[in-house]
């Protein structure tokens, strides 16, 4: 009962397209980072454990590319372009390329024809190792970041009025105005007057004049808060608007490669029976090469730019919750299945910022977890995955 | 569209995978979890309620075991987290312990009753077990006392330890309130949770001029939630109003969710008491969600770092945060120990922990020069009797405090150069005591 009402209390429902918006924007990297899953899945049976170390890098690769291009923390070249932007996002996903190969090369090649357990603590173990041994040779304290001003589109956003709020809220503002202006002025007059006062510290006199500043300014600014909430606002922040034209892009790069070349059409085919395309002449190796390139160049480019546009400070174990969320995503999508880690990635951004519109932003990690034992009581092989049971 | 591309064969148990992907997430993430993990059976919830730390006496049991006798030379210990997350912080602790042992040597030469002195240092690597390793064998070395540890959760587990040695714990930056009950060789030079909490409020109510508070936790952070707490009651009981608590998990990235929603409350003033890695993301994000200047980000002792301006970039700036000590303090004990830090390593002290270190050492080396004897037992009780000791970053007494001192907090305002002085608060300015000895409120500044 009492949660029922709170629920109904909590609820701002102005708030809804702005979260919408928000889910799909967090589902969309979930979802890049999901297709590395779940393509090594389709082709090799392998749960990669390692890409969440992989995505790692892939931060620490825009970070030092950010340093190379001059955003170093002691000092900022003034402005910035989206050229360099390309740049990180073209060194991060070589890179993880590069190391998603080589992952592959020396450490799941060999196992390939042991049982697949033994492939898959190997798995963890790189996971480990990365995570660990990173540690020695990564800057990781102070955890460093990638700087805002490397952004060029950062603070940019564009407003969408969904709904515009009554104009009575407007003269409400604006009759406050007056009143806020004169006490703001009186107090800089008496502190212009007072040039060593410290602001928080004022004789009786000054703190008086600050506390009617104070007071004035605070109802001018509920007045205009109320504005700001009173219709229903979508904005949306240049920054990430960019980030998924980006995953767009990518993922409309990928199904080309899938569908449409040779090497795609050898990919499913060694997905659909590795031992048959072999004898059909397919070069295995390149092939499952060809996956990790696509899968690790897919989690750099979501590590970039989630370490540029979000700013979040960098360690070795950067990737470990990424890695576990989209891993969920791709096992809820139907893992092996393209579309479906994509679909998967989207409903968990939905589902993750839906609990936290309700207002149980405690319960945001559990849901993803709620959501996929839901799914897979119903359907055990993924929402888009065949239930097939597989014969050992 | 559906495309179909891959034929996929199931794995046979996707819920055991996903089990095992969730340990393999949990079994590294508690390593690197740094702070307030691991805390003993004795230690419940963070004390939200202020100013009973005076009463906590009955759940400070008196270890038992004898400890440790001085030998040729008297050895004390420091853990320190020299590696790992904390590292700027630790390094700074040993720095300002190694500070206050060349000093204390110097007016000391002789020692204490003829015998040298030695500060060993030993690594945490920022994990509670490594320090709790750390410290049980500077005790088996001879160690009389152990100082340290700059977080909560690693000094939780040395405290542990050494209950069980009967080796007083001089605790550095630790804050979190019920840390001291696990035991009577429990002590710190810092003030607690449920002190900052309140000097937040109130300086968000009286000199911010603040009345609509939203609230930014780190659940996974027993420092965070308590902190929070603390902060509410305190805003609450002078007359704000709460509007809205939102959550969210050390090393989430995105919070456009939480702050959509806290926008939309409109609150006129944001205190987000988590640490500052997650802190310098939450106020970019929050300034490009539209949450104006107007709307001040405040913050606990968890955002000293020079890195927050890294990470929160301009988006930080003009911010407030309760801290421990400030280089630009214009008190006489500040400027002296500055001169002798950057004479030493010629730099600033970069964190708190500095000057924190060295006023742990200090008084531990004071107390143990007026103990009765040289043993672990007489330092403990001598560190249990030290009235009104002069650190440099407050006057700090733990006679009938159990453990915890009534010490002042500075709020600093985050600027382009750094952190600004803004305010200090005394104790009794805050919360007024009724038991327990009042120490004098004559240090003031500017």
């Amino acid at each position: 009962m009492t949660i029922a009402l709170h629920l109904v209390a909590g609820v701002e429902f102005n708030t809804l397209p702005q979260q919408l918006v928000n889910g799909v924007l967090l589902g969309a990297i979930y979802a890049l980072i999901a297709l590395g899953y779940t393509m090594v899945y389709g082709v090799l049976r392998l749960i990669n454990f390692a890409h969440g170390e992989v995505y790692m890098l892939g931060a620490y690769v825009a970070l030092f590319t950010s340093y190379f291009l001059g955003f170093r923390p002691d000092q900022y070249p003034t402005g910035s372009t989206v050229a360099n932007l390309l740049i990180m996002l073209l060194a991060s996903m070589v890179v993880c390329s590069l190391v998603g190969v080589a992952i592959e090369r020396f450490a799941y090649r060999p196992m390939r024809g042991h049982s697949r357990i033994a492939s898959l603590i190997t798995a963890i173990g790189v996971s480990l190792l990365l995570q660990y041994g990173g540690a020695l040779f990564l800057p990781t304290s102070p955890p460093p970041s990638i700087s805002e001003k490397v952004n060029p589109y950062y603070g940019q956003s564009k407003t969408f009025a969904l709904a515009k709020p009554s104009p009575a809220l407007a003269q409400e503002a604006e009759k406050l105005r007056p009143a806020t202006e004169s006490a703001k002025a009186s107090y800089q007059a008496w502190l212009s007057t007072h040039p060593d006062a410290n602001e928080f510290e004022l004789p009786a006199d000054g703190k008086a004049l600050k506390t009617t500043a104070q007071d004035t300014e605070r109802k001018y600014q509920d007045a205009k808060h109320k504005l700001d909430t009173g219709g229903v606002n979508l904005i949306i922040q240049t920054g990430q608007a960019v980030m998924l034209i980006a995953t767009v892009v990518l993922m409309g790069i990928l199904t080309y490669l899938v569908l449409f070349t040779k090497a795609g059409r050898a990919m499913r085919a060694v997905a659909h029976a590795f031992d048959s395309a072999a004898l059909m002449g397919v070069n295995v190796n390149s092939i499952v090469t060809f996956t990790f390139v696509l899968g690790s160049a897919l989690a750099g480019a979501g590590a970039m730019m989630t370490a540029t546009f979000l700013g979040t400070p960098l360690s070795t174990f950067y990737g470990l919750a990424p890695g576990v969320k989209a891993f969920v995503a791709a096992v809820l999508g139907g893992i092996g299945n393209i579309p479906g880690a994509v679909l998967g990635g989207l409903l968990m951004g939905l589902a993750e910022n839906t609990v936290v519109w309700l207002g149980y932003s405690n319960y945001r990690d559990a849901i993803a977890f709620i959501v996929l034992i839901i799914v897979l009581l119903f359907k055990p092989g993924g929402l888009m995955g065949s239930s097939k049971v597989e014969k050992v | 569209m559906r495309v179909k591309t891959m034929r996929r064969i199931p794995y046979l148990n996707f819920s055991a995978l996903a089990a095992l992907a969730v340990l393999a997430g949990c079994g590294c993430g508690n390593n690197a979890g740094t702070t307030d993990t691991g805390t003993t059976g004795t230690t419940t919830t963070t004390g939200t309620t202020a100013g009973t730390t005076g009463t906590t006496a009955a759940k400070r049991p008196m270890p038992t075991a004898p400890g440790n006798t001085a030998g040729d030379k008297i050895i004390l210990g420091m853990v320190a987290s020299l590696n790992g997350d904390l590292k700027p912080w630790g390094e700074d602790c040993k720095k300002g312990g190694e500070l206050a042992m060349e000093e204390f040597k110097k007016a000391n030469p002789n020692g204490i009753g003829g015998k040298p002195v030695q500060l060993v240092v030993s690594d945490s690597n920022s994990a509670a077990e490594q320090g709790k390793s750390a410290a049980e064998k500077l005790i088996s070395d001879g160690s009389l006392a152990i100082i340290g540890e700059v977080a909560s959760g690693i000094t939780a587990q040395i405290a542990n330890a050494a209950f069980e040695k009967g080796i007083p714990v001089v605790a550095v930056g630790a804050t979190r309130t019920d840390l001291t009950d696990i035991g009577a060789n429990v002590f710190r030079v810092c003030y607690t949770d449920d002190f900052q909490g309140p000097v937040m409020a109130k300086f968000a109510y009286e000199e911010l001029g603040k009345k609509r508070v939203g609230l930014i936790t780190d659940q996974k952070q027993p420092y965070s939630t308590g902190l929070s707490n603390s902060f509410r009651d305190f805003f609450v009981k002078l007359g704000g109003t709460v509007v809205d608590e939102e959550f969210y998990n050390s090393k989430d990235t995105q919070f456009s969710g939480q702050l959509t929603n806290l926008k939309a409350k409109q609150p006129d003033v944001i205190f987000m008491s988590g640490y500052f890695t997650e802190t310098g993301p939450l106020a970019r994000q929050a300034r490009e969600q539209g949450i104006g200047k107007d709307v001040e980000l405040l913050g606990g002792d968890g955002w000293d770092s020079s890195e927050i301006l890294t990470t929160g970039g301009d988006a930080i700036l003009g911010s407030f945060f309760c801290n421990h000590y400030n280089n630009k303090e214009t008190r006489p004990e500040v400027g002296a120990f500055l001169n002798k830090w950057k004479a030493k390593y010629h730099s600033e002290p970069g964190t708190t922990m500095g000057a924190l270190g060295y006023d742990a050492t200090m008084m531990t080396l004071e107390a143990l020069k007026t103990a009765a004897s040289l043993d672990s037992k007489a330092l403990r009780d001598s560190i249990d009797n030290v009235e009104n000791f002069p650190g440099v970053s407050g006057k700090i007494t733990l006679k009938g405090m159990g453990g915890n001192p009534h010490k002042r907090a500075l709020v600093v305002k985050l600027t382009k150069q750094g952190q600004a002085f803004a305010k200090a608060y005394e104790w009794e300015q805050v919360i007024p005591t009724s038991g327990g000895p009042s120490t004098t409120s004559t240090t003031q500044s500017q």
